[in-house]
């Protein structure tokens, strides 16, 4: 497997690019080189970032410089990057109501029924490939392609934090209420972010989640 | 304690934000100018990273509960302190019922008030910066409001004696016509030797759409030589991001943890908050430095921080009687 590319993401941080595509083989990749690295635990590095096909390590540059913290990070993540399995992570069960105000939309939109909208959506074992927007933000994948879709075409101002929704190949619990233009399809009562538990965040990268019904 | 006898229209309590949850999406936060919160901390006799208040956008009015000693850094203000004309970069001594008046910004975007003792509101994941968007962090998660009290820690050993200036080599500068020094990025292999020229020559207006998440900039368009769709990954505060527009936007310490537009540089972290006083309307140019180049910077910075400190403790120790 080739080595990922190392470029400076500023002065005070590195991004290994594994890939330029999205998909669980690449993911896998991106997420056993974050283990292996947060594993080293390395005196200088502050902060470590998986993504769908990148890993960032953010260090302080007072106590190492670019050189010498690539040669480090690229050795951890060819060693422990090809070997992390699809199905590493821990399962999170996601309880949930199909209650969303964009359920009879998508099942239009599809040519599905609500009923089948529901079905497929529950019955996929998603992956974490990524958290960002938001704290706790986690987008999922893979989508069954019966439900893929555009984002919709003017998103709304305010998205009730707990909101499951879709978009595209991926799936995602909106941990805080924000805009957002993804379609809402139901509604959860776990906490995806929680300032008083630690870690913070329900998922991580990794992790497998199901959709209970509930 | 301090009250808010007036609120401004931008309050908030701040520190060095948060480092460590990227991977969960939170955002690093903390002052936009990380410069002036650690020289104001100095100055009152604090850590470095303690929590201070950060004022942008037009007046109001603190009223101090005790006595304690006050310092401020960054943006140049007008305004009273117990009556008398501020200065910045000053160590205060205030009494209980003294007010600090702020009538108008002068240049700068965000100023810094610390106090001594630091301003002790409850920590939230080890940071007492104030996370607009989430609801959480500094003061209930939320702008400061008129009536509002704000408890504050129990003063140093030793702050520096009443109207200790700090010496004019060692204070925060902002020349306006300096250019920002940049790294590039991670995508800037996307962009053309053209399309780099103009970027680095360009003088960008920072945009009024412009806050603690990132800074928009109105100038010439910037574009990859073909339009690029990269799966989001990692961004940071000074990730300078092309969207479709071809306008960059400048990633600020509220801004998102990922992204998927090309980030064709990384501003330098040292020059980073003088980029956050740049104010809407203001000019912006940029200067391609090598990464060994940036953290020399960052590293003087570092020494030039433990200069003030050891100044600070000098002054402290060894007060001028005056006369």
């Amino acid at each position: 497997m080739d080595a990922p590319r190392a470029d400076p993401l500023g002065d005070s941080a590195l991004t290994l690019t594994f890939g330029e595509t999205v998909d669980a083989a690449t993911s896998a990749r991106v997420h056993a080189a974050a283990q292996a690295v947060r594993a080293a635990g390395i005196a200088a590095v502050r902060d470590v970032v998986p993504a769908y096909a990148a890993l960032s390590v953010f260090y302080d540059p007072l106590h190492t410089d670019y050189a010498d913290i690539v040669a480090q990070v690229l050795a951890l993540s060819v060693d422990g990057g090809s070997v992390a399995s699809l199905d590493a992570g821990p399962l999170v069960e996601i309880p949930v109501r199909y209650d969303g105000p964009d359920l009879e939309d998508v099942a239009r939109a599809t040519g599905l029924s609500p009923r089948e909208v529901m079905d497929l959506h529950a019955a996929t074992e998603y992956r974490v490939y990524l958290l960002g927007f938001a704290p706790g933000f986690a987008y999922l994948g893979d989508l069954d392609p019966a439900l893929h879709l555009p984002r919709r075409p003017s998103p709304r101002t305010r998205v009730p934090a707990g909101s499951v929704a879709i978009a595209g190949a991926q799936t995602a619990v909106y941990p805080l209420a924000t805009p957002g233009g993804w379609h809402l399809l139901g509604s959860t009562a776990a906490a995806m972010w929680d300032v008083r538990r630690d870690p913070p965040a329900l998922l991580a990268v990794g992790d497998r989640v199901r959709f209970v019904r509930g | 304690m301090i009250r808010i006898v007036a609120s401004p229209p931008y309050l908030t309590v701040q520190d060095a934000g948060w480092g460590g949850l990227r991977a969960s999406g939170m955002p690093v936060c903390g002052a936009m100018d990380g410069w002036a919160l650690r020289i104001a901390n100095l100055l009152a006799g604090n850590a470095m990273d303690d929590a201070v208040l950060e004022w942008a956008l037009g007046p109001g009015v603190l009223r101090f509960t005790a006595d304690c000693t006050v310092a401020l850094a960054g943006a140049e203000v007008a305004g009273t302190l117990a009556g008398a004309p501020l200065a910045g970069y000053m160590a205060f001594r205030v009494h209980a019922g003294d007010e600090l008046r702020i009538d108008r910004f002068v240049t700068g975007r965000f100023f810094y008030l610390a106090v001594s003792g630091g301003l002790r509101t409850a920590p939230v994941l080890g940071s007492r910066s104030t996370y607009l968007p989430g609801g959480f962090g500094g003061w209930h998660g939320r702008l400061l409001r008129t009536g509002d009290e704000l408890p504050i820690g129990t003063a140093g050993p030793t702050p520096p004696s009443d109207g200790w200036m700090l010496p004019e080599g060692l204070r925060p500068s902002y020349p306006p016509s300096e250019p920002f020094r940049v790294v590039a990025g991670p995508q800037v292999g996307l962009f053309d030797a053209e399309a780099l020229r103009a970027f680095e020559a360009a003088e960008f207006r920072v945009a009024r759409a412009s806050d603690r998440a990132g800074y928009r900039l109105e100038g010439p368009t910037i574009h990859p030589r073909s339009p690029a769709s990269l799966p989001s990954e990692a961004a940071c505060p000074g990730a300078v991001q092309v969207p479709g527009s071809g306008q960059p936007i400048v990633l600020m310490p509220d801004g998102p943890t990922v992204g998927g537009y090309p980030k064709i540089a990384v501003v330098a972290s040292a020059d980073l908050p003088r980029l956050a006083q740049r104010a809407p309307g203001e000019g912006v140019r940029f200067r391609m430095v090598t990464v060994a180049e940036a953290q020399a910077a960052y590293r003087r910075r570092a020494i030039d921080l433990h200069t003030v400190a050891e100044t600070v403790r000098r002054a402290a120790r060894h007060p001028r009687t005056g006369g």
